[in-house]
């Protein structure tokens, strides 16, 4: 396994339940992908080669205001919808 | 060691930038629209979206940067703050971690005299950085379920971060007051508190006077008024003292704030909430920052309002009192302006007018409360506002030059106030020219002078001392129950004594 790479922890953050079995499988890919990187990591670049796609602020949209989708549009795509509202299960951080 | 303690705080301030668009996408944004009708596929990260990068969003940020005197870096990039939270349609948080829009600055602000007229200590606040990100949906919690609207989501946000330099709840107040000045005068953000258009997150810890070290500190997050920040500061302290002195630690935590109980608590743990795993933004490249824009900004960068305030005491004479609250509403200092220009030798007598008579009717007529905590920017339109600057500068000429006296260009403003008239038209068409009462006038003079009981005044002052004139004046005002004009008295007695 890659070095610091905590499957247990991985899947709570992404909010998912594995079993056993896949623990390992998406481990091992894990893995692989991050080794690769650690490959790409290696290979012997010039100081100044930074890859990073760089703009001119030509590049920017102008402030000026597009459609919206509208709210029947968007609650559609949901799950489940209140008057206009998206609905999830209660997630709070008030006082208990 | 000392007994003393000190408070150290830092606040993260978050201000919505006033733009018509959002930061990434086209969707509108504003307050008051019904839920989700301001959202678009860029906001929900929809599958094929691209985000692209709004200019006004960039260049109020670059305003920012320059009205606090920070660094305008050359490049600025953006980078996924990745959370599971229902507040977020896409799982990540466009912000800026490693490459911010601008770096550093500085904000001078002023802490409350012993008394309104005496001006209080000043001092300047450093800030960190500031960053260009977007806001997040709006949760609303009912019974078994939450309910979420994604208008703010993508509104563009400003975070701007302090070094822990203030030292109280009241700095802390007149930083942001001072803040919010800036901010609205600039054109960069509304700041409107009440439609959330500014929140602040408030880092707090507590040591002895003399430690070196900062103690642990604690975040308070959505802080939504100035009280807000200010009561919590004071709780938080307050807290955290007692524990030490209980002989216990400061957890390090983030907490949440009952405004209407005026109490702290801790937030449940968002389940390793911090481990946002932040990776560059793989759609938006990294945005190269002309130095000709910055030069073009810095053009719209008004005068500091304490730099103007300086000024207005040290060049125009004016007290402290009315120069602080002209300072407050750009508008209104510039409208005193222009008034000056036109009556250069009285900016006080014009000052205060503008800041008392005015403003007070502007705002009556407007009913909104001047000044008050939660609108340290003074919100007054001057477009309604029938009086113009030069008829004020009028007004004021009028009077010192005595044609009318102080009693009566309160009768007169009342009216130009209501009619926009000129401040000589009212005069003449009330016939308040003092000159129409002259021959009362100094008959009245005529027989204070008779009487032998300023006899010795009037020796003296025919012996060459000036100010025994002033003895006499007394008499005159009796005599009229004080709506005689000061001026004209003086120049009555001057020529009745020869």
């Amino acid at each position: 396994m890659a070095k610091g790479l905590d499957i247990d922890h991985l899947a709570k953050l992404a909010r998912l339940n594995l079993t056993a079995d896949e623990k390992v499988l998406y481990s091992n890919q894990l893995t692989q992908v991050l080794t690769y990187f650690e490959t790409l990591a290696k290979a012997d670049l010039p100081a100044n080669s930074d890859v990073a796609l760089v703009v001119t602020e030509k590049a920017l949209r102008s402030d000026e205001p597009g459609v919206s989708l509208g709210s029947d549009a968007v609650t559609k795509i949901a799950p489940a919808s209140y008057d206009g509202q998206i609905s999830v299960p209660r997630v709070v951080d008030d006082e208990s | 060691m000392s007994d003393a303690w000190e408070i150290v705080i830092g606040l993260e301030v978050h201000v919505q930038l006033h733009t018509r668009a959002k930061v990434f996408a086209s969707a509108s944004w504003g307050f008051g629209k019904e839920p989700n009708e301001q959202v678009d596929p860029v906001v929900l990260g929809l599958p094929g979206t691209l985000p692209v990068v709004n200019r006004e969003a960039v260049e109020k940020a670059i305003l920012f940067g320059l009205v606090v005197d920070a660094e305008i870096p050359e490049q600025c990039a953006w980078d996924r703050k990745n959370y599971f939270y229902p507040d977020n349609p896409k799982n990540y948080q466009l912000t800026q971690k490693d490459f911010p829009v601008t770096m550093g600055g500085k904000v001078e602000i002023e802490l409350p005299g012993a008394a309104r007229n005496i001006m209080g200590e000043h001092k300047w606040i450093r800030i960190h950085h500031a960053h260009l990100e977007e806001d997040v949906g709006k949760l609303s919690h009912s019974g078994s379920g939450s309910l979420v609207d994604y208008n703010r989501a993508g509104v563009p946000l400003l975070e701007i971060v302090t070094e822990p330099d203030l030292r109280s709840a009241a700095e802390a107040s007149a930083f942001l007051n001072a803040l919010v000045v800036k901010l609205t005068q600039a054109g960069v953000a509304d700041c409107d508190m009440e439609k959330g258009q500014l929140r602040c997150d408030a880092n707090v810890s507590v040591r002895r006077v003399g430690d070196t070290q900062l103690g642990t500190r604690t975040e308070t997050k959505n802080l939504n008024s100035i009280s807000g920040v200010r009561d919590c500061i004071i709780y938080e302290s307050k807290r955290q003292i007692a524990q030490i002195e209980a002989g216990n630690k400061i957890t390090q935590e983030t907490r949440g704030w009952n405004a209407e109980m005026s109490r702290g608590y801790v937030l449940r743990d968002k389940e390793d909430a911090h481990d946002y795993r932040y990776f560059p933004d793989p759609d938006i490249p990294t945005l190269k920052i002309s130095r000709e824009t910055v030069n073009r900004l810095k053009k719209h960068v008004p005068e500091a309002p304490f730099d103007r305030q300086r000024r207005y005491i040290e060049k125009l004479n004016l007290p402290y009192t009315a120069a602080s609250v002209l300072i407050a509403d750009k508008a209104l200092a510039d409208w005193f302006e222009t008034a000056v220009a036109a009556h250069p030798t009285n900016a006080a007598g014009i000052a205060n007018w503008a800041a008392n008579d005015l403003l007070r009717e502007l705002s009556a007529q407007s009913g909104t409360e001047v000044g008050s905590d939660e609108t340290p920017a003074v919100k007054i339109s001057l477009d309604s506002c029938l009086i113009k600057p030069a008829q004020l500068a009028g007004l004021v000429k009028l009077t010192d030059e005595g044609v009318i006296s102080k009693q009566q260009a309160k009768e007169v403003f009342t009216e130009m106030f209501s009619t926009g008239k000129d401040a000589l038209a009212i005069v003449e068409a009330k016939g308040l020219r003092q000159n129409s009462d002259t021959g009362e006038l100094e008959k009245i003079v005529a027989e204070v002078i008779a009487d032998p009981a300023v006899a010795k005044s009037i020796a003296e002052y025919r012996a060459g001392n000036e100010k025994a004139i002033n003895a006499l004046k007394g008499p005159i005002m009796k005599r009229t129950q004080g709506k005689a004009n000061p001026v004209m008295i003086d120049q009555l007695l001057r020529k009745l004594l020869g």
